[in-house]
């Protein structure tokens, strides 16, 4: 392996982790949104639609995404490999003690919060904790 | 398990980065391997070990409790 691919394979799991972050505030303001304004418009279309494709367009701009990386699942490196599987486990675990949570407690806010919001907050949890996994493990 | 890869890279005069790019890993693979927190494999292991003329034994320490 050329040492220019573990270069690109640094950088892309570092704005893979920053864009999982962000995308996890943007789909945890796309659910509060609604509750805080008590309505059932969530501001798809005139906030986070806007702020996604200029947050991709950033990524792509900073060459963090290649194409070639889009649809690989590991990477090439043994530590960025490790890190990355670990971050997927704590994705998962903390998805479930979040999923634990809202099956002991869902009957206290069944009648406010849709289904639909449910599913932003459960991509939020996964998002958040792969990105703050990737970025606590990857420090120096 | 302890290592002295830290001392050798210094004493060789090699960055992170330096050590990194000659046995092609990433940085962070280095600087988390000589603070303790990644256990490499053996190829990583070995390839430090030919890199700096010496023996995987002599850059790694095993502990009482590993």
């Amino acid at each position: 392996m050329k040492q220019q691919d573990i270069k690109t394979e640094e950088k892309f799991i570092s704005h893979n982790a920053w864009f999982s972050i962000f995308m996890a505030c943007t789909f945890l303001f796309a659910g509060v949104y609604p509750i805080l304004k008590q309505t059932n418009t969530a501001p798809w279309l005139s906030t986070v639609g806007p702020l996604l494709f200029i947050t991709i367009l950033i990524i792509f701009i900073a060459k963090g995404f290649s194409l070639s990386r889009l649809f690989v699942f590991t990477y090439k490196d043994e530590f960025l490999n490790t890190i990355d599987t670990l971050a997927y486990k704590h994705s998962g675990i903390a998805l479930s003690f979040f999923i634990g949570g809202v099956y002991t407690t869902s009957d206290r806010f069944a009648d406010s919060v849709s289904h639909a919001t449910m599913a932003m907050f459960y991509i939020t949890v996964m998002l958040l904790v792969y990105g703050i996994s990737i970025l606590w493990q990857s420090r120096d | 398990m302890q290592n002295q890869i830290a001392q050798y890279r210094k004493q060789a005069g090699l960055s992170q980065q330096q050590l990194a790019d000659a046995i092609n890993v990433s940085r962070k693979t280095i600087s988390t391997v000589e603070t303790s927190r990644f256990t490499p494999s053996v190829i990583i292991a070995l390839k430090i070990a030919h890199y700096f003329n010496t023996s995987v034994e002599s850059l790694f320490v095993l502990e009482l409790d590993d």
